[in-house]
């Protein structure tokens, strides 16, 4: 999986990056990071850590105050086509899945490539079918989200968000909302993303999924990076005090 | 997943009807002695009524004055014209409700239809009207049910895209009607003052319906948006609005628009009503999407803003089509007692349905009518709100198709 940072192209680049939430409450403390292309991030901490935070500030859903982040080459500033622009090129999952309740699944993948795009209907439908064949849901697609089950809807979540070919795929917490039985299915289809080469940044509580299929782990505390390090390290070996208390506390 | 919420008893255990009867209304001497009372007090009720309406009341006052209730005093040659409206809504309606239903034809359509087709046959005939006239109406219903139908069959080979856009159609037809109505552009002119009657009071309605959804709408956004000056605006409007009784602002409009708009500008006395409701509704309506609109999720938003969609492809492809139909019930609760509200217009000298009605009633040839004249009314304006609470409790249905099944 490291053989993915020889290409050494920079995907994402945060540097000192500060928030402060409305009520004074600094959210984010000079949080670097930097992922590679082909590069796959897990982010853990305790909740109220700001990892959540941190993910969302990437396409713009959270703003920050000082500091620069830099995606694929476009500076995430204050220009609101600068963040549209961003917006196409990052597919977000969310923990609440957040599909589209009055279209249909086949719908729900196809919107944004036809309206933002502008991509043909026919043409776009095609790559959707393929797309929900690929996390094996195509008998769904003519459902809506409501008749389908937790696992089902993440999936679809996961391939709506795909189906805009986004360079970077940024998950916040995508199994906690499931019931423990579906968790799988949905790990199981963002390791065979990672596998296909995405660069992912993924917030999660999954250990195994952080062990097997992260090149790096990221450990966030009120606020602030405190160790970011290869999976194996990270779990057999934590340096910051911080992180053994957390890991002794989820384990 | 099958509706066995109907099925309180195993299907080897069905009653027969009597039985039923026994178990919902004598299951114990209590509920028996509630269900006797209500059941005699009802029994007498009717009893009145029937024999008032049978025996008493003198329904000529009705016959005599039918065209007058309808149309108010619109020109006899160029009544030609609203048969030809009437033509124009039977085959919009039918098709509405065909598209709307499809090939199912629940209670509620068979119950429509039967009113339908009993009042065409009945009324017309009922208050004198020739035959020829008569079977007029039967034209246009057979055509209605006709439309409802056959576009119910074809309904599913509809692209999508006509489906989305047909609620649009409605605006045109009230131009083109109001264009029937009114004359120009070749037609003899009528002026305003000559329409009256059930007419007036759907011109105004229907106006009123029409413009204040958009009207609304764009309150209701501007109450939730982020500029200050924008939100305390709406605010404002909403709240004047809300606090003030219909007939004020009918009066003052009358007086005030007027001197608001420069000499030639300002519209005439039923145009200024068909305004003042508009305003008045429009602040109301708003109030039903701003509910609407708080209980889309943000999620939704976020989703939709994060596939790349800017503000107004998420407002109107992810969070108007959800937020309108959360709010469906309020509104047309909203139109209905904006179809009500018209009567007021009789106030400020108008010539709608209850204003025609006082003069028929002032007419000493039908002194002492009252009783008949406003049942008639009363009945007029529960068949109109029937239709509107018929019609949007069937695109309620359509639109919950997706929520069959509520797993999160």
């Amino acid at each position: 999986m490291t053989q993915a940072l020889a290409a050494d192209v920079v995907m994402l680049e945060a540097r000192g990056v500060n928030t402060w939430y409305p009520n004074g409450h600094h959210a984010l403390r000079n949080v670097d990071l930097t992922v590679h292309q082909g590069e796959v991030v897990v982010i853990m901490g305790p909740s109220g850590s700001g990892k959540s935070t941190f993910l969302r500030t990437f396409n713009g859903l959270e703003d920050f105050q000082t500091g620069s982040i830099i995606i694929d080459g476009i500076n995430i500033g204050d220009d609101l086509r600068q963040r549209d622009a961003i917006r196409r090129e990052v597919g977000m999952v969310f923990q609440q899945f957040n599909l589209f309740p009055h279209l249909t699944v086949l719908d729900n993948l196809t919107l944004a490539p036809v309206l933002v795009r502008g991509r043909a209907k026919t043409q776009v439908e095609r790559q959707a079918l393929e797309l929900l064949e690929r996390v094996g849901i195509h008998e769904q697609a003519h459902k809506y989200p409501g008749q389908l089950s937790g696992g089902q809807q993440q999936r679809v979540a996961i391939a709506r968000s795909l189906c805009m070919e986004p360079r970077l795929m940024l998950f916040d917490e995508p199994t906690s909302a499931l019931d423990p039985e579906m968790v799988q299915e949905v790990l199981q289809v963002m390791q065979e993303l990672a596998a296909g080469g995405m660069t992912m940044v993924v917030v999660t509580h999954e250990v195994r999924f952080a062990r097997q299929v992260a090149d790096r782990v990221v450990l966030m505390a009120d606020g602030e990076v405190l160790e970011i390090a290869a999976p194996e390290q990270f779990f057999s070996n934590p340096q910051h005090p911080r992180s053994q208390q957390f890991l002794s506390q989820i384990n | 997943m099958s509706s066995s919420r109907h099925q309180q008893l195993p299907p080897q255990e069905q009653l027969s009807a009597l039985e039923t009867l026994r178990l919902a209304c004598f299951a114990n001497p209590l509920d028996g002695l509630i269900s006797l009372a209500l059941i005699s007090a009802v029994l007498a009720a009717a009893w009145q009524l029937l024999r008032w309406a049978l025996l008493q009341a003198q329904w000529g006052v009705i016959a005599a004055n039918s065209t007058l209730l309808a149309l108010g005093r619109y020109p006899e040659p160029q009544r030609w014209r609203l048969w030809l409206l009437l033509w124009l809504l039977s085959t919009v309606a039918g098709l509405s409700w065909g598209l709307l239903r499809r090939q199912s034809w629940p209670r509620n359509d068979l119950l429509a239809t039967a009113v339908l087709t009993g009042l065409t046959l009945w009324a017309p005939a009922a208050v004198a009207q020739p035959l020829a006239v008569q079977a007029h109406w039967w034209g246009l219903t057979a055509w209605l049910l006709l439309l409802r139908s056959s576009a119910g069959a074809m309904a599913a080979r509809v692209p999508p895209p006509v489906l989305q856009c047909w609620a649009l159609l409605w605006p045109v037809v009230y131009v083109s009607g109001m264009g029937l109505i009114a004359g120009g552009l070749g037609l003899v002119r009528v002026p305003s003052p000559l329409w009256g009657g059930l007419l007036l009071t759907l011109i105004e309605a229907c106006f009123a319906m029409l413009l204040c959804l958009p009207l609304g709408l764009a309150l209701a956004l501007g109450r939730s948006s982020g500029l200050p000056l924008l939100r305390m605006g709406a605010v404002a409007y909403i709240e004047f609005i809300r606090g003030a009784p219909l007939i004020t602002l009918l009066f003052l409009g009358q007086n005030i628009l007027g001197f608001l708009l420069p000499g030639g500008l300002s519209p005439d006395r039923i145009w200024r009503a068909a305004w003042v409701l508009t305003v008045f509704a429009s602040a109301y309506v708003a109030e039903a999407l701003r509910a609407g609109l708080a209980a889309i999720p943000r999620g939704q938003v976020e989703a939709a803003r994060s596939l790349g969609l800017n503000t107004a492809q998420t407002l109107s492809h992810v969070v108007l089509p959800q937020a309108i139909k959360v709010a469906l019930p309020a509104l047309v609760g909203q139109f209905i007692s904006l179809l009500q509200d018209t009567t007021l217009l009789s106030l400020i000298g108008l010539m709608e349905l209850l204003g025609t009605a006082r003069t028929v009633l002032a007419n000493p040839e039908f002194l002492g009518r009252n009783a008949e004249v406003y049942v008639v009314l009363a009945l007029l304006f529960w068949c109109c709100c029937a239709a509107l609470g018929l019609g949007s409790r069937a695109l309620e249905v359509r639109l919950n198709r997706q929520r069959s099944v509520a797993v999160r």
